[in-house]
């Protein structure tokens, strides 16, 4: 199995591990699960209109902890646009992800999905966007 | 990736070869008077090399109790096991066309067997319990009158399991049905007494039993001879049963291999165990591990262990500084979950989150008491790192 060196440096230090204590500007999100090979959670806190930390926690193949790591990363300081618009192929560009690791990758794009789904439907959102 | 190589803990997978092994065969390599085809009898380099091989047949029939006519020379086990499947099955068709065997076999047994089925022969694989043991009853429940041949591994290669091939062996000749064992993993390490087990046909490899790769053998019966129909045909080589230039160099490693394999045999199952035991000790310190097959019945080397939590390539990729299979190292390159551990009851992902250590004569202390530092670092690792199961 191949894995490039951002996939390795992900996986060897994952970047913002753990679950952010919950609160109202908190959001929540959990996708897959182990029986499916791939589980993750994310945590977000919003400020505003932006994510201003992101952590995770995961459990599945090294691409798929290595893509979480990158991806709280990536979508730090994200609007709800940003998260609308991000899709797993991003991150399979990113970190070289082979085809045959594809479908890991779409359980990620689920997580961040949930967490757009979450963040929408948000009271203050809805105050915001009325 | 470090520089310095991983501690090698996959004996299962394929042993070192052993110096004295190397030894002998670097001499057949240098000496030009044993440069001779063992089939040309007619001039004495041929007869000289043919001397070495026969005392290799020899060497190899001693470890099974049997005589050294009943050893063919193959590439393998896998070759062996499809000369025997194969060979038999369409020698005795008019028998039956019935075959018995199990889920956790071999690849190299299981394709063969899927051959046969396409050629019109029917098979039954037994499932073993959750422990991995196949039982003699199950297979007398499954012998019709049509069933021409038995095929049962007598270690498994996965998870170590010991079957139980003399008590099946003693069913079948009373049954007048054929027996072939797939004893690639028991070789050197239990005693294999082809008389005593009953067994017509058995397959062994040089390369799990510290000889070198590319050569094995089939044990077949000649008294009363077992009638097998060859897959290679040309020169004739070991009565017509594996044509094919003998290579001198390799059967002489592989029968003093076996050799020293059988006269060493006791003291490195005393010590391998120990040091499995040390391993295991270390291991199930950590919550939430399983071993899969019998504790009691298995081999002295292998431990397969079940790490729930954690999933199976991560574990593997995360211990880089450790030489250790997912599944079956045949196997390993899919992501297929081992059909072993499956055929055992465990669900995919337990499948997948399970590692095979297998230890072997060159295993140290020091390597053991590393590897439970680094098995224990990384599961820890890795489970710190996954959603907790409480809903978060």
């Amino acid at each position: 199995m191949h894995y490039s060196p951002l996939v390795e440096r992900h996986f060897a230090t994952p970047c913002n591990v753990g679950q952010l204590a919950s609160g109202s500007d908190v959001l929540t999100a959990r996708a897959g699960s182990q029986d499916r090979g791939v589980e993750i959670l994310l945590s977000a806190r919003v400020e505003h209109d932006r994510i201003v930390a992101l952590n995770h926690r995961v459990y599945g193949c090294p691409h798929s902890i290595a893509a979480a790591s990158w991806l709280t990363e990536r979508l730090t300081g994200a609007t709800l646009q940003d998260l609308a618009r991000w899709t797993w192929r991003e991150a399979a560009t990113a970190l070289e992800v082979p085809p045959e690791k594809w479908g890991r990758l779409l359980v990620l794009e689920d997580a961040v999905r949930a967490l757009e789904k979450n963040w929408r439907s948000r009271p203050s959102n809805h105050a915001e966007t009325a | 990736m470090s520089e310095r190589l991983p501690i090698y803990l996959d004996y299962a997978a394929t042993t070192p070869l052993d110096p004295r092994v190397a030894e002998a065969m670097i001499e057949c390599l240098h000496t030009s008077e044993l440069q001779g085809n063992p089939s040309s009898m007619g001039h004495e380099y041929g007869r000289r090399a043919r001397a070495r091989v026969e005392q290799a047949r020899a060497q190899v029939a001693a470890a099974i109790n049997a005589r050294p006519a009943s050893i063919v020379w193959t590439s393998g086990a896998t070759e062996s096991n499809n000369l025997a499947l194969l060979g038999a099955a369409r020698f005795h068709a008019d028998r039956g066309k019935h075959i018995v065997s199990s889920r956790t076999e071999h690849k190299a047994v299981l394709d063969a067997l899927k051959q046969l089925e396409a050629e019109g022969f029917s098979v039954t694989y037994l499932k073993p319990a959750s422990d991995g043991i196949v039982t003699v009853e199950q297979v007398r429940d499954a012998l019709r009158d049509d069933t021409q041949l038995v095929s049962l591994m007598h270690v498994n290669n996965e998870i170590g399991v010991i079957q139980d091939v003399g008590a099946v062996g003693r069913l079948c000749r009373e049954r007048g049905v054929l027996l072939h064992v797939d004893a690639a993993q028991s070789a050197g390490k239990v005693s294999i007494d082809v008389e005593e087990m009953g067994v017509d046909l058995l397959s062994l490899t040089a390369h799990k039993v510290y000889g070198p790769k590319g050569i094995g053998a089939l044990y077949l019966r000649r008294n009363p001879p077992v009638g097998l129909r060859p897959l290679m045909f040309g020169g004739g080589q070991e009565l017509g049963l594996r044509s094919g230039t003998l290579p001198t160099h390799q059967i002489v490693g592989m029968g003093v291999a076996f050799e020293i394999a059988e006269r060493e045999r006791e003291a490195d199952v005393v010590r391998i165990r120990a040091l499995r035991e040390r391993l295991w000790a270390g291991i199930s310190k950590l919550r939430n591990v399983e071993l899969n097959g019998d504790p009691e019945r298995r081999v002295c080397s292998v431990l397969n262990v079940s790490f729930h939590g954690v999933e199976g390539e991560s574990l593997q990729y995360a211990l880089a500084d450790l030489a250790v299979s997912t599944g079956s190292a045949c196997a390993s390159a899919s992501e297929t979950p081992s059909y072993v551990l499956r055929a055992l009851g465990r669900s995919d992902h337990v499948a997948q989150s399970s590692l095979r250590f297998s230890l072997g004569r060159f295993t140290t202390e020091a390597e053991i008491d590393a590897a439970i530092v680094s098995v224990t670092q990384a599961v820890e690792r890795l489970r710190s790192i996954a959603p907790k199961n409480t809903g978060e």
